[in-house]
């Protein structure tokens, strides 16, 4: 079953055109690696498929039904998408459990009792329980990615998006987070996650799209496109970093 | 009289001069909490409102606005009570302060926490309510502190419109027993204490409220 169908998607801020046609199909189960230099337009995409930016045109189907245009329930959409930020995101006045308890009890009505169950649930499928009352600034890098990770997964989510998942991170925390997301493919997760850590994308995925200049110039093994030395982008891109 | 007795004859005003304190405070406290999270909601219209109401009262003194409602609207039939027109002078124009002090201090919030909370699905009433406000009271409490501190130091402008707070005491108290160093000396340690008693109250919710970390100012 095809999760995320988009289509000839555009976006434009003012005269700059970011993304240019972009095709991506993500079925359920299935993990995608987005790559691309600063700037290609990678977290303008996945920002476009949860509507935090509006595309210019083209279209986007979400578990079959267009999701753009003026009558779709954009909170309704939002709560099925997971979004990881790359600096974590997580709300720094709350502890870790009211970070993933928060959307649970003001968005899905759940009683205080049953988000915290709920919580402490996912919470416990990362580790992370004993770090259940601690606030943002208490935790590691990799600590904080695993409880913004859970927040999104909390709300049963039909897709994770993930941006640059470890650029805030060090190799081995990036690490940790590649095995983290391996498990959650286990799981039957889909994700579509965009990054610049090779390793990290090599860990998750053995293909990756990469994204140049607002259009997907390749789908591909990563070691095919690390030794495709006919295009200079992918060259300039994948040569500096075997 | 001892300092003693002054003090103890003025007692009866600091009663006053506390409920007038609290009333312009919680004024204040409301209008400019109710105003900076309007004009968080970027609509053109009300902002330019709130710009108005905030440029007019911070310009006006207010003495004379505390005329203008206890003198004035009774021309136009209104009489509002002496605390009320505390209210919508002192409160107003401290309202109009705040609402600055809380417009800068929401400026700290983390927008990638504003952002996230979005992404959740949540309304922009809900990412204000549960995400921008709680954090931006943190970061306003310096500019509370001094704009409570400085609601008390206009509370006795209350004399002119009849409360019988501190000062009015002490002018009769200075009047009837000549001794008029004394009488203001007591009234000036009256007035220390109760802004100590308010910052002890203030650090003591700081310290309730305290996230570690968290960029907060110190009082």
């Amino acid at each position: 079953m095809t999760v995320i169908a988009i289509q000839g998607l555009m976006k434009k801020f003012d005269e700059q055109e970011v993304l240019s046609g972009i095709d991506l199909n993500l079925q359920q189960g299935e993990v995608k690696v987005l790559m691309g230099s600063s700037g290609s337009g990678k977290s303008t995409l996945l920002r476009c498929i949860n509507r935090l930016v509006e595309p210019s045109a083209g279209s986007i189907q979400f578990q079959g039904k267009e999701i753009l245009g003026p009558n779709v329930d954009v909170r309704q959409l939002r709560k099925q998408i997971g979004f990881v930020f790359q600096q974590f995101a997580l709300y720094s006045h709350l502890t870790v459990l009211e970070n993933v308890t928060l959307a649970l009890r003001k968005l899905e009505s759940m009683s205080l009792k049953q988000a915290n169950e709920k919580a402490l649930h996912e919470l416990s499928q990362f580790e992370m329980t004993a770090h259940q009352s601690k606030y943002p600034s208490q935790l590691s890098g990799g600590q904080k990615q695993r409880v913004a990770i859970t927040r999104a997964l909390a709300m049963d989510p039909a897709v994770l998006l993930l941006d640059e998942p470890t650029s805030a991170l060090d190799p081995v925390m990036s690490r940790d987070v590649g095995d983290l997301i391996n498990r959650l493919h286990q799981n039957g997760i889909t994700m579509l996650c965009v990054t610049h850590d090779l390793g990290l994308a090599r860990a998750i995925s053995d293909r990756v799209l990469f994204l140049d200049k607002g259009v997907i110039r390749a789908n591909e093994r990563i070691d095919v496109l690390a030794n495709d030395h006919s295009d200079p982008e992918l060259q300039a891109f994948f040569g500096k970093r075997e | 009289m001892s300092l003693l007795d002054i003090l103890l004859e003025l007692g009866h005003g600091v009663f006053y001069t506390i409920l007038v304190t609290l009333v312009c405070s919680m004024t204040g406290l409301t209008v400019g909490l109710l105003l900076a999270s309007l004009h968080r909601l970027s609509i053109r219209s009300i902002s330019l409102l709130i710009d108005f109401y905030t440029y007019v009262f911070r310009g006006v003194p207010v003495l004379v606005l505390l005329f203008i409602v206890y003198f004035g609207l009774p021309g136009i039939g209104l009489k509002p009570p002496p605390l009320m027109a505390m209210a919508l002078s002192l409160g107003l124009v401290s309202g109009a302060y705040l609402t600055e002090v809380f417009r800068g201090a929401f400026d700290s919030v983390d927008p990638a926490e504003i952002v996230a909370a979005e992404a959740m699905g949540m309304s922009r009433i809900q990412v204000l309510r549960y995400i921008e406000i709680p954090q931006m009271l943190r970061f306003a409490i310096p500019g509370m502190v001094n704009e409570f501190t400085s609601v008390l130091k206009y509370s006795p402008f209350a004399y002119t419109v009849g409360i019988p707070e501190i000062t009015k005491e002490a002018m009769i108290l200075s009047a009837t027993t000549l001794r008029g160093v004394e009488v203001y000396f007591a009234v000036g340690v009256l007035y220390f204490v109760i802004y100590r008693v308010l910052l002890v109250g203030i650090q003591l919710i700081q310290k309730h409220y305290e996230i570690p970390s968290m960029k907060e100012a110190a009082v």
